[in-house]
Formats: structure tokens, C-alpha cells, sequence
């Protein structure tokens, strides 16, 4: 696995107390948690256990009713949920990656797929075209993607080629953490095996922490070092992934961990 | 002057309690201690079910420990494994504690050699001489170099258990545990990882491990602790649940 820090760093993010009400729908309710520098961490926990909703809430895309999500950013520790909105837009515009299981959703699919990557590089202030198409071309050989394909629609690329353009889009700007929202489902098996190939040597080439939503088991083993098991919105269990999957204490966890093939 | 413990287990205690089977409660271990030694090897026996690879699971990690403390020797600290934080574990399982399970966890598109090599890599050795030092660890280990650049997937039990043992042995740790490492392996293969275990206590690694093979056991001086007579029968009934 990757490069970790081994003394007590300051965490890169944390999430202290946080909750989310729809109304007087439950979201998710006071979920605290910490996210060291070059860690991966994984959310799991069957559909509607509010797992999205705590991932848009750290991504700034749901506004959170209570609590505090604190980013460890090149002017300090800041809370997310409280600080300056246009400061708060430029963090994670800057230093997140967001990531959805949809990727026509976190994709322009009007416009080409080196165009898709070079939009996010002029956000940040790049101008020379070539530098930029340079940037893009490199990208693309990054996540397994003919160069060739560069002036192409992502409409014209499989559902794995477009996430694994979603992917390079939000890492062209050298993020310090992706949130990543069931990247793998929807797709095939093999499919899958060659994102997650991709996303275990971007993470330990990159230094990079990474917030995973996902409900795969098998998945959250190979790429997770630590585990959060949710259900109705609430933490019930959290430990190394290799503790919540081998030797799951909760009612709930060992429900999970037992109900799928082999995780 | 004796030489001090490396690995010492302090009253450690561990139980399962299964919810989804009428709260089944099965104790493993209560108020177990041993201390484990630089350059010995030490096999656990006893029946299935005794609680050999639990207590492996144990002192890796895998498994979180209620009770007691587990201490080893990290670079110059003391760490109590039972209490560590994440971190700690996952500097422990880079530099300390190595682990070979019974089974390859096989990763889809990862080559066999860059699957042998990873614990290297983690610890930054020049990738050039990773490879070199992993090619020649899966010659000795009789893996055919046509292989080493296919993912292990499709490899057989036997052939994806010696990839398993070559990621273990690649890196040196000062403690080794090995989860019944020679099980489905011929004669000659078998002769092999005897050796690797000896040239590791050698290398004054402690060996600790569950073997399969009575035959195994003979081969290492080390001494053996029989778990049998850890497990509580008593326990092993079906008990109400506790909150």
C-alpha cells in the first residue's frame, strides 16, 4: 500500500458531529471521523444509509444542518461549513476531487475529452493551448486511455473509458483528496478490476487521500485501509478494513460482511 | 545474558460473538500470555478450532484483541498492537510484522512479480533492484519466468501459495507469521520454504506459525505451544448475548 505518514500527523480532513436532515428525514447524524494525508478510507453500508449524503456534505454539494467538516488547507485548518463561501468554492475547486457513480454527470459530454481536462486546468489559471494539451495527452496515458482518443466525446467512449476520464479530469489538478461516490458500480467485472487498478497506482504514485463510497465489499478491501460501516444514517462500526471484514463485531456488520460472496 | 522478548502477549483474551446465530458466544482465549524471542521459531498446534490462526490474526491485527495487551519491539518503541492506532498498524505491518495466510489474495491485473515485490516497493527500494531480488526469489520458489508477468488469477493453488510465500519472505521482518505456508506444496517446493524459515531465523527473525505437517515440526529446535488446552469447552455453548 501506499506511503503513510507514521508519526501523529494533523489529519487532512476531519469530520466532527456532522448531520444532515431532509425535513425531518434522517440523512446522516453526527458522523465524526479523520482522514490522515495519502489515506484512503471507505464508507460502506447497503443503499440509503447515508452514505452519499455524508460524501456531499464533505464535497460541499449538501449543506449540512449541524457539525463541522475541517480541511487541513494551505492557510490552515478551516471548516468547510462555516467559512468564507467564495474561500470555501476556491478549496474545493482547488484541492478536492469529486467523483459520482454517473460519470455524464461529473462530464461535460458536449465537449472532447482532452477539452473535459482542459477546462479544469484553465479553472486554476492555465492558458498556453499547448501546455494544456500536453497536460491533457499525459493524462489520459495516465488512466489507460488511447491518446488518440483525445479530440473524441466522451459520449463515444464505454462506461469504463468515462470514468476513467471523470477520474483524470479531477486529478489534473493535483487534488490532496478525491471523494469518490460508488465509482465502480454500474460497470462490468473486468471493467471494474481495470479502474480499480488504476485507482491503486494513482493513490500511492500521487500521496493522495481519498474519501470511497461504495457498497462493493471486495472493492472497499483492495483499496481501503480503513472501513466505516453506516446504516440508517448513523456509524455503527469502524476499524482497518481487514478488521471490519474478517472479524466484524456489530449485529449489522456481520449481516453485511455475510450476505455477499467472498469479500 | 538472556536475550529479551521481541513479542509479549500479557493476559490477552478474545472472543466471537456471532448475532445472527442465536448470539453464539465462542471464548478463544482468556488470560493468555507468552513471550516470543529474536531468532526462534515457535509452532502452535492443536485441534481445529483451537485458536492457532486466531491468535496469528491476533498479533497482525486482523483481529482486534478485548482484553490484555500485545507488545512488540518496533524499531526502538514498545507498542501495544492491541491499542495501536491505524497508523501505527500500518507502519507495523510495513517494517515489523510480516504475514503469510494460508491463501493469496489475488488483485485482478496486478503481475505476479509486482504482487511479490509491493512489500519493496513500500518500503522505497529502487523498483530496478525490486525486480531483480523478486525474479530471483520466484526461480528458487520453481515459479517458470514465463509466468511472472501474468496477474496470479489464473494461477493454481500451489502456484499462487508460493507467490503468496515470495511477497512474505521478500522483505525481512523481525517477526514472521506463517499460516500453515507449506500446505499445499510438493516435496520439493516444501524443502524450499524450510529453508527460506531457516535462513530467516538465521537472520534472527522470530518465526511464529501454524504447520500443517508433523514433519514440519521437526525441522525447527524452536518450541511449540500447544493451544489445546486453551480453548474453554464450557465457553463454547451458546450463551445469552451481552450489551
Amino acid at each position: 500500500m501506499s506511503v503513510l505518514q507514521e508519526n501523529d500527523s494533523l489529519p487532512l480532513l476531519e469530520v466532527r458531529h456532522l448531520s444532515k436532515f431532509f425535513g425531518k428525514q434522517l440523512g446522516c447524524h453526527d458522523i465524526s471521523f479523520a482522514v490522515s494525508p495519502a489515506e484512503v478510507i471507505g464508507v460502506v453500508g447497503e443503499s440509503g444509509s447515508g452514505k452519499s449524503t455524508l460524501l456531499d456534505c464533505i464535497a460541499g454539494r449538501l449543506k449540512s444542518s449541524n457539525g463541522a467538516v475541517l480541511f487541513n488547507s494551505s492557510v490552515g485548518m478551516l471548516d468547510l461549513c462555516r467559512c468564507d463561501e467564495a474561500l470555501v468554492r476556491k478549496i474545493i475547486r482547488t484541492q478536492t476531487g469529486y467523483v459520482t457513480q454517473n460519470a455524464s454527470q461529473g462530464l461535460k459530454m458536449h465537449i472532447s475529452a482532452g477539452g473535459n481536462i482542459g477546462e479544469k486546468l484553465m479553472a486554476n489559471g492555465m492558458r498556453n493551448y499547448r501546455q494544456i494539451r500536453k497536460e491533457a495527452l499525459a493524462w489520459l496515458a495516465k488512466v489507460e486511455i488511447d491518446p488518440g482518443r483525445i479530440d473524441d466525446l466522451p459520449s463515444t467512449f464505454s462506461g469504463g473509458m468515462q470514468q476513467r476520464l471523470q477520474i483524470a479530469a479531477n486529478l489534473v489538478n493535483a487534488p490532496k483528496i478525491m471523494l469518490m461516490d460508488e465509482p465502480t458500480s454500474g460497470l462490468d467485472v473486468s471493467v471494474q478490476a481495470r479502474l480499480i487498478d488504476v485507482l491503486r497506482k494513482l493513490v500511492s504514485g500521487l500521496n493522495l487521500s481519498m474519501i470511497l463510497v461504495t457498497h462493493d465489499l471486495a472493492v472497499a478491501r483492495l483499496l481501503c485501509h480503513r472501513l466505516y460501516v453506516m446504516k440508517q444514517g448513523k456509524i455503527v462500526e469502524s476499524g482497518l478494513s481487514d478488521q471490519i471484514l474478517d472479524d466484524p463485531r456489530q449485529p449489522y456488520t456481520q449481516l453485511l460482511v455475510s450476505s455477499v460472496l467472498k469479500p | 545474558m538472556t536475550p529479551h522478548w521481541i513479542l509479549s502477549l500479557d493476559g490477552i483474551g478474545k472472543d466471537f460473538v456471532f448475532h445472527h446465530q442465536q448470539g453464539t458466544r465462542i471464548v478463544v482465549f482468556e488470560q493468555f500470555s507468552h513471550q516470543f524471542y529474536p531468532g526462534s521459531a515457535t509452532i502452535l498446534t492443536g485441534p481445529s478450532g483451537a485458536g492457532k490462526s486466531t491468535l496469528l490474526r491476533m498479533i497482525y491485527a486482523t483481529y482486534r484483541t478485548e482484553s490484555g495487551s500485545i507488545r512488540v519491539r518496533h524499531r526502538d518503541d514498545l507498542v501495544d498492537i492491541a491499542a495501536a492506532r491505524p497508523a501505527m498498524i500500518y507502519a507495523l505491518r510495513k517494517h515489523t510484522i510480516g504475514y503469510v495466510s494460508q491463501f493469496l489474495r489475488v488483485v485482478p491485473r496486478v503481475s505476479a512479480l509486482d504482487t511479490v515485490i509491493e512489500p519493496l516497493l513500500a518500503r522505497n527500494m529502487d523498483p530496478e533492484q525490486a525486480r531483480k531480488k523478486g525474479k530471483a526469489l520466484l526461480e528458487r520458489l520453481n515459479i517458470p519466468s514465463n509466468m511472472w508477468h501474468l496477474s496470479a488469477t489464473t494461477f493454481s493453488g500451489g502456484e499462487q501459495q508460493r507467490i503468496n510465500l515470495a511477497r512474505g519472505f521478500i522483505a525481512p521482518f523481525p517477526i514472521l507469521l506463517l499460516d500453515e505456508p507449506t500446505a499445499s506444496l510438493d516435496l520439493k517446493n516444501r524443502r524450499t520454504v524450510i529453508d527460506l524459515i531457516k535462513e530467516a531465523l538465521a537472520d534472527n527473525t522470530c518465526v511464529i506459525g501454524v504447520f500443517h505437517d508433523p514433519a514440519d515440526h521437526r525441522e525447527f529446535a524452536g518450541h511449540t505451544i500447544d493451544l489445546a488446552d486453551m480453548i474453554h469447552q464450557e465457553m463454547k455453548q451458546p450463551c445469552p448475548e451481552k450489551d
